[in-house]
């Protein structure tokens, strides 16, 4: 089987690591633990007609790093990135457009997905203004809420289709 | 800080080898619980030679197995073999286990020249302390926290802004038809006046005047709704000057008005000033009741305030109204007055870090007095 390294970024606090274990673990943890450096976790993505077997390693990065994320080790040969922003801060969406200029200029071509997270916390999700990037046709993009677990894995099978299309 | 010994039953040379490569990394290995030291051979496979191995680490199987983090960097590790002085560090990761419980470690791959082959040095990462980890939490927690509060505060003065308008909006408009009604009922007055219907014609001048004191109201109003919003910049401004204009109509009208203390010159927002000033003095004859009285206006000019206090000998307002005093549409008494006054005071002074307190009990002593706090150095 294949295995695709896939990063989680997005500001403090935007869900990564409940996302990732959400999808890992199907669990939702209400402490809440700040990643210090990175954890990593394996997903054995669903198999798919159009799609190799597939194993995404899942670098659920520290939200403190910001842009240098790009230039540090854990970067090194990831396939696909996962921009992730907190639908309840508006802050956190505009970092996601800033994530996503960076990503796409340490690694031109590999596959760039946006998710907004914490659906559960804003009653109409489309009331929220959100950056025009991520509705651009073509996008990848997908709201989700790791609380209730709502489109948390079809964002990581997405992903996972990417990456097999892009051939990363 | 004392090394930790290396473990195994690695040669001699092997150990001094070995540590003196460690040590040259500086304080990556030092101090806390080191999980083990790994050889690999050139296909990244545990083999053994030296020491024990990390628990996670199987004998014979690619490292990248037992260690995900790796997968991708294995170019990495053995370009190492080109460069043997060169250190790969990968601080601070958890592999998340079947049950989702991790441990942060630290790994560093060194080229083994003696050995031509990579070690992998594994240790718990101590880049952070249980307590340093606590901090950095509350202190997340806390920016998040202020983030939320901000969102809140901006979104509390985009609703004050609205009400606002909405104030001024309303006051605007309400006004119109109000004039219309005076001009029906000047119209009106006329008619009864050619049908010499006296008492008619009375009633309808009091709608007129009715009317006349709705939309004078509603002046205020907007003028309230508007405070804060279009002061001019600062002026300098001579405040005994501007007081003893103030208080010149009130000697007038036969008042006796004391002007004490300090008034300096200073540049500050005049128009303001002088509103406030003008109600407080105005107010003090307006409620005193009787055709004659005592005014007093002193200032005392302090290190960061002027403190202005009007002082009158009418009949006071008793200690249960004073918070009334400064509500908009409260008026005390029956001076028909808007009740606007003092809560336009209180806003304004507010308005640019001021404020205002009143001082009276009938009960003891006759009069009022307010004093109001005005800030000499306002930013703009």
């Amino acid at each position: 089987m294949t295995a695709k390294k896939v990063m989680l970024l997005g500001e403090i606090g935007v869900g990564k690591s409940s996302l990732a274990r959400r999808l890992v673990f199907d669990k939702f943890e209400f402490d809440y633990k700040p990643t210090i450096g990175v954890d990593v976790y394996r997903y054995d993505v669903p198999d798919s007609p159009g799609r190799a077997q597939m194993s995404l390693v899942i670098w659920d990065t520290d939200g403190n790093f910001g842009d240098a994320i790009f230039r540090h080790i854990y970067m090194k040969e990831a396939s696909a990135a996962l921009i992730i922003g907190d639908l309840s801060r508006p802050s956190t969406l505009e970092t996601m457009v800033k994530l996503a200029e960076g990503f796409g200029e340490a690694f031109p071509g590999r596959h760039a997905g946006f998710i907004v997270n914490k659906t559960d916390l804003v009653p109409d999700a489309d009331a929220a203004p959100l950056p025009a990037i991520l509705t651009r046709p073509g996008t990848s993009f997908m709201r989700t809420s790791a609380k209730t677990g709502s489109n948390v894995g079809r964002a990581f099978i997405d992903a996972a289709d990417a990456i097999a299309r892009r051939g990363q | 800080m004392p090394r930790t010994p290396l473990p195994g039953a690695a040669s001699k040379a092997m150990q001094h080898s070995l540590r003196y490569r460690v040590e040259k990394a500086g304080e990556v290995i030092a101090g806390f619980g080191v999980y083990g030291v790994v050889w690999l051979d050139e296909d990244l496979k545990a083999v053994n030679r030296f020491g024990k191995l990390v628990d996670f680490v199987e004998l014979g199987r690619p490292v990248t197995e037992s260690l995900l983090p790796l997968i991708g960097l294995e170019n990495e590790i053995l370009g190492l073999k080109r460069n043997p002085s060169r250190l790969l560090e990968l601080p601070a990761v958890a592999v998340a286990a079947a049950n989702g419980n991790s441990k942060k470690m630290n790994f560093t791959f060194l080229w083994l020249a003696e050995e031509q082959c990579p070690v992998m040095l594994a240790y718990r990462s101590n880049s952070q302390t249980e307590l340093e980890m606590e901090l950095s939490k509350q202190i997340r927690a806390r920016l998040m926290a202020e983030e939320v509060v901000t969102a809140k505060s901006k979104e509390l003065a985009r609703a004050n802004a609205d009400l606002e308008s909405y104030a001024a909006i309303i006051s605007h408009d309400l006004k119109e038809p109000l004039r219309h009604m005076r001009y029906i009922a000047d119209e009106l007055i006329a008619e009864c006046a050619t049908r010499g219907d006296e008492q008619f014609g009375k009633k309808l001048s009091e709608i007129q005047q009715l009317s006349r004191r709705m939309s004078h109201m509603l002046s205020e109003l907007l003028d309230y709704a508007s405070l804060g919003r279009k002061y001019e910049g600062l002026a300098l401004t001579d405040t005994r000057a501007l007081v003893e204009s103030i208080t010149r109509s009130i000697r007038e009208k036969g008042f006796e008005v004391r002007i004490e203390g300090n008034w300096p010159t200073m540049a500050t927002l005049a128009a303001p000033l002088d509103l406030i000033l003008r109600n407080l003095i105005e107010n003090a004859q307006k409620h005193h009741g009787g055709t004659t009285g005592s005014i007093g206006v002193s200032c005392s000019d302090e290190e960061s305030a002027l403190v202005i206090s009007v002082t009158d000998d009418g009949p006071g307002i008793d200690p249960a109204n004073h918070q009334a005093v400064f509500l908009p549409f409260r008026a005390i008494g029956s001076s028909g007055g808007t009740g606007l006054g003092l809560a336009m005071v209180k806003k304004m002074a507010e308005s640019v870090g001021g404020s205002i307190k009143l001082c009276s009990d009938p009960a003891k002593k006759r009069g009022a007095t307010l004093t109001l706090h005005w800030p000499k150095y306002i930013v703009t």
